[in-house]
């Protein structure tokens, strides 16, 4: 042992603040488990029978799942342009970089209220076109998915720009003019070789973001409305308005598994699609 | 690797050999202010082994990239077998390129990475196959083609990267430093499979490094470069043994180096004034300037034209001065001695085996040469001082 390393004991100590965590994490979740799994009267799988078998609760679960999905490929396909861009203009990529980032200055909440001003039926997109001509009666363009999911592919937008960035810039650098050199035009040299090792950090967007979108609370509320639930916003709504927190804890549970199991079908997804890339 | 048997498939594949002349006629390339390359003529024959060699920043890889069409030159034009290479990008021109960094498809299999070129060429898949092979085979990796380029190791890595360029049999090979990144055993045995693999396709080659021995040993023809110009082109013995000024003389093999004045100039005697007396060499002896008497000047020897007498008897038309051995050093075949004469460090090599009757350091000595031996040079410039890292 050198002198600079601390007595056992006191490197113990060290490990404290972990276990406090750890153990509080862990905790609650025993809490939520045993909690979802009863009801007032005790052990109880009630709830997990209500939220599986009422339609108006699986359509929850669908819209949760297809919007969230929607979310997330519209995300990595809006960023992957914006990342090419910022790939290949090296001067201007810190500014570019704060252009995009800019909006996580701004709290979630006025973000969505600034969405509510702009797709609300008086809003501005509704009165420029009602002012044109265009329309007659404002189009619906909140308080239904379509609403949830341009509030969310907003919020979750930078995470695909930064994940799609790093993976391309992580591709050596004269790759390209060596391909050229080989004969490729600049169409065969992106579609042969930068698309396919760009595809990591893509997959990895995707699932971050889906996982992302899949337990979003915020935008579903303001967005979609009470007519438009999101598993994450039903929760929100047991606990703060129904209190009835043994429903809620099942509802989580739900979600957690259904987290896990798109966790599990998009990383087979991905080995199948690039696992070719190291 | 056996590219030494000639009816390998390989040369029969490639019609190569005959074409690949580079013609590089006034080229400057300036960025703004900034000269990287000015006024450059050089004329490379097709089939020849060809180095450019100089230290860092002196010009050698610009070069390299302008015949390649990465970048087009300022002023003066490139041509290839007599074709204008003006405005043509890399994959309109006969060249295939190595790089540096080797730039392998991280997502290829070994195959892949070969094929890829063919690929794109449309070639069909089975002719694809066996030309794959075959510069497979030529490279000495025949048995590896469905390795991932992960699963390879350094030496590997640089004969795909070679097979890949080759497979498209192109006039020209461009090599820039591809050999950098190994490790000395390693390289060697490179150097040599890149010299006999350029024989046997008869390909030119041209290979950037600024190694000179990596040079001496591969090249037909070694381009020497500075402060972004050539200083010599020659055969590498040619440029050993009569090297065109101070630089390529520091630059190419070992120089001792014995600062003096001009002094009287005849039409075939110069006398050098300098630390050790007069010493009358032949106006042959002058390397690339004209003698005023009074300049600096530097006398330069090879360290195997220095014989090692001793201190008092015969020398017959040799010039000797007195010293003192510093140092004897064995190095494998050679014995290496370091003789200080006037203030100077003269370092003379034997071979190992012939050492009886040289003397123990600390030994008064003479050092000789033979007059022809000696050649006469304007010192270094500042720039070109501070390449060998000397304040001029």
């Amino acid at each position: 042992m050198t002198e600079t390393q601390a007595a056992p004991p006191a490197k113990a100590l060290l490990l404290l603040p972990v276990l406090v965590l750890l153990g509080l994490f862990f905790i609650s979740v025993f809490q939520l488990f045993s909690n979802g799994f009863s009801d007032d009267d005790g052990w109880s799988l009630r709830y997990f029978r209500q939220i599986l078998s009422r339609g108006d609760y699986q359509v929850i679960f669908a819209r949760t799942i297809l919007s969230s999905l929607a979310v997330a490929i519209l995300s990595v396909v809006l960023s992957y342009p914006i990342a090419l861009l910022l790939w290949r203009r090296e001067r201007w990529r810190n500014i570019l970089l704060i252009v995009v980032l800019v909006p996580w200055l701004v709290s979630l909440i006025v973000r969505t209220y600034g969405w509510l001003v702009l797709l609300g039926p008086k809003g501005v997109i509704n009165a420029m076109l009602a002012w044109t001509g265009i329309i007659e009666q404002p189009l619906p363009l909140m308080f239904n998915d379509l609403g949830i999911v341009v509030g969310l592919t907003h919020v979750l937008i930078p995470f695909a720009v930064l994940s799609i960035l790093s993976s391309l810039l992580a591709i050596q650098s004269n790759l390209e003019e060596a391909s050229g050199v080989l004969g490729a035009s600049g169409w065969q040299t992106f579609r042969l070789i930068v698309l396919p090792l760009s595809l990591p950090g893509a997959f990895t967007a995707l699932i971050v973001i889906y996982l992302a979108s899949v337990g979003a609370i915020v935008t579903p509320i303001v967005l979609g409305g009470m007519s438009h639930q999101f598993v994450g916003s039903q929760i929100y709504q047991e606990v703060m308005y129904t209190f009835n927190l043994n429903k809620a804890a099942a509802w989580s549970i739900c979600l957690l598994a259904v987290s896990f199991l798109s966790l599990l079908v998009l990383k087979a997804v991905e080995r199948r699609l690039v696992g070719t890339v190291e | 690797m056996s590219p030494a048997n000639s009816d390998h498939p390989a040369r029969a594949a490639n019609p190569g050999g005959g074409r690949g002349a580079i013609q590089v006629a006034a080229v400057s390339k300036a960025y703004g202010t900034t000269t990287v390359l000015a006024g450059l003529d050089l004329a490379v024959e097709a089939g020849t082994f060809v180095t450019l060699l100089g230290p860092s920043g002196c010009g050698k890889t610009t070069l390299l990239r302008l015949i390649a069409g990465f970048i087009e030159p300022s002023q003066g034009r490139i041509t290839i077998d007599g074709r204008d290479m003006a405005g043509l990008p890399p994959q309109r021109r006969p060249i295939g390129m190595v790089f540096q960094n080797l730039a392998l498809f991280p997502h290829f299999s070994v195959e892949e990475n070969v094929a890829y070129g063919l690929r794109l060429r449309r070639v069909p898949a089975d002719e694809q196959r066996r030309k794959v092979g075959t510069f497979l085979d030529l490279v000495g990796l025949g048995h590896l083609g469905g390795r991932r380029i992960s699963q390879l190791s350094g030496g590997q890595k640089q004969r795909v990267a070679l097979a890949r360029s080759l497979v498209l049999e192109p006039s020209i090979l461009l090599l820039d430093e591809p050999l950098s990144a190994l490790d000395l055993q390693l390289r060697k045995q490179l150097q040599t499979a890149l010299k006999e693999i350029q024989r046997e396709l008869g390909t030119t080659f041209v290979f950037v490094t600024h190694d000179q021995e990596e040079a001496t040993l591969m090249s037909d023809r070694i381009v020497v470069m500075s402060a972004g110009a050539i200083q010599q082109f020659g055969a590498p013995t040619q440029i050993y043994a009569n090297p065109a000024n101070l630089f390529v003389a520091k630059f190419i093999g070992e120089l001792n180096e014995i600062p003096g004045r001009i002094g009287a100039v005849t039409a075939d005697a110069v006398e050098i004034e300098g630390a050790g007396g007069r010493l009358a060499l032949p106006a042959g002896a002058l390397r690339g300037f004209a003698p005023q008497p009074g300049a600096a000047c530097v006398i330069g020897l090879r360290p195997e034209r220095i014989a090692i007498l001793p201190q008092t008897g015969a020398a017959d038309g040799c010039i000797c001065l007195p010293g003192t051995v510093v140092e004897r050093i064995a190095l494998g075949p050679l014995l290496r001695f370091v003789i200080r004469c006037n203030d100077q460090r003269i370092t003379a090599v034997r071979l190992a085996g012939a050492e009886t009757g040289l003397p123990e350091p600390g030994a008064p000595c003479r050092i000789a040469f033979d007059p022809t031996d000696a050649r006469i040079f304007a010192p270094l410039a500042a720039p070109a001082a501070a390449s060998f890292g000397e304040k001029p």
